[in-house]
């Protein structure tokens, strides 16, 4: 009789559970799904960049600033992108430091990268902290046909055939003016604008959701219990299945 | 009997349950860094030589041929390398899931001679940069199929870090075939283009 009752009561709280989790248990399945073939699916690739979405995650879109150069805008577009008027040239780590023109080349000075780019805003090469930029450059500067790379505590003269960096001690940093104040960009760019600035990744929003992360601390308690939840449910269900088995038996 | 083999059932479900707990929670240690700049890297390929430096412009079909082995458009008018006595070296870039990856990839009288990861960016799939996984690429030419002629292992968890190292690979060997047997006509200036 004892026995009788543990297994029906099992059986209801089995239920019981089964019945609390059973949405939150398909939600996870699918989303688990989702973030598995993500590559496959191009999860990473879709931006969502809704107002509501960016100010849930503490994002704004910000004010895109750059430079008029040659009758061309060269700014970073808040996506860590470099663009040239509205063509998007190269990855550019935010802040676009510098921008100056020397011999038909356009350089841009991103925080970790210089560009090259032709006089119609097509990259020619990068030339990046790892083949030797140093880390602390901070603004670029054409005078008498050579380009100077201004760091904060020497000023350089940068061969753009060879990619080569030489001290130039007899250059004073105060002399050359490089542009560094940036301009906000005009308005026939603004469509452009529209569609950039920061987005975040349909999987990110998927894997916060699957994880809880989206909701913070109390969204990720409640997975936490939902996951206790199910491993109780499991329990129950083999407990359930075995004394079926034994009443079989009998 | 019943009994005893239920507790055994039980007892080992508990166990896998626990162990497939504990992989699953393991955290995942970050392959992130820069291991050795693009300088160093040729450097020490050449030591105690001192490589000349040279430039492949990326002509029409060169560009054609580089996209089609990325499987992507290629950015830049022009690669620059370094040589000595057929020997060049590559510096590369290849996004693996989201971050590009630098490789350096040395060719030696058209046979793949070193491949190595200078820096990773991605949180997980680090396990490429290992030695014993790079020494895979020793001896690889291009096929015809433009793609490498040995069979790469691959890594689980790391499957589109190893196709970026693939591809990565199979560019240096054209570039360097490129650069060997045509590099007059490869010269051309940004105008051209």
């Amino acid at each position: 009789m004892k026995s009788s009752n543990s297994v029906k009561t099992n059986i209801i709280w089995h239920r019981r559970l089964g019945l609390s989790v059973f949405l939150l248990l398909i939600f996870l399945a699918i989303s688990g799904f989702a973030l598995n073939h993500s590559p496959a699916l191009k999860l990473n690739k879709i931006s969502l960049s809704n107002s509501w979405l960016l100010s849930w995650y503490g994002l704004e879109k910000p004010l895109i600033k750059g430079f008029e150069l040659d009758d061309k805008w060269l700014y970073e577009n808040g996506n860590n992108l470099l663009y040239v008027d509205r063509q998007a040239v190269a990855p550019c780590s935010a802040p676009l430091l510098s921008v100056a023109e020397s011999r038909s080349i356009l350089f841009a000075l991103c925080a970790d990268t210089l560009h090259l780019l032709t006089e119609n805003g097509q990259l020619l090469e990068s030339f990046s902290q790892l083949d030797g930029l140093p880390a602390n450059a901070r603004a670029i500067s054409a005078a008498d046909n050579t380009l100077y790379l201004i760091t904060d505590s020497a000023v350089l003269e940068f061969n753009p055939d060879s990619l080569d960096l030489k001290l130039s001690p007899e250059i004073e940093s105060a002399s050359l003016n490089p542009m560094t104040d940036q301009q906000s960009v005009p308005d026939f760019l603004g469509k452009q604008l529209e569609n950039s600035g920061p987005s975040i990744s349909l999987e990110t929003v998927i894997l916060d959701l699957h994880s809880g992360r989206f909701f913070g601390q109390f969204g990720v308690l409640i997975i936490d219990i939902v996951g206790l939840l199910i491993c109780i449910l499991s329990i129950t269900g083999l407990l359930a299945w075995i004394n079926r088995l034994r009443q079989i038996k009998q | 009997m019943f009994n005893h083999v239920l507790k055994n059932l039980i007892s080992k479900v508990i166990f896998t349950g626990l162990l497939t707990t504990t992989l699953l929670a393991s955290p995942q240690l970050s392959a992130k860094g820069v291991y050795q700049s693009g300088p160093d890297f040729v450097a020490e390929v050449f030591a105690p030589q001192q490589p000349e430096p040279g430039v492949l412009w990326l002509n029409k079909s060169i560009r054609q041929q580089a996209e089609k082995i990325l499987g992507h458009k290629v950015l830049g008018l022009r690669v620059r390398y370094h040589q000595s006595a057929g020997k060049t070296v590559w510096i590369l870039n290849e996004i693996g899931k989201e971050m590009p990856i630098t490789i350096g990839v040395v060719i030696d009288q058209g046979k793949i001679s070193r491949v190595k990861i200078l820096a990773y960016r991605e949180s997980r799939g680090g396990e490429v940069r290992y030695p014993a996984y790079m020494a895979q690429y020793q001896g690889a030419t291009l096929s015809d199929g433009y793609k490498l002629d040995k069979s790469i292992d691959g890594i689980t968890g790391a499957t589109l870090s190893v196709w970026a190292v693939n591809k990565v690979a199979a560019l240096a060997l054209y570039y360097h075939s490129q650069a060997m047997t045509q590099p007059e006509s490869t010269k051309q200036t940004s105008e051209s283009r």
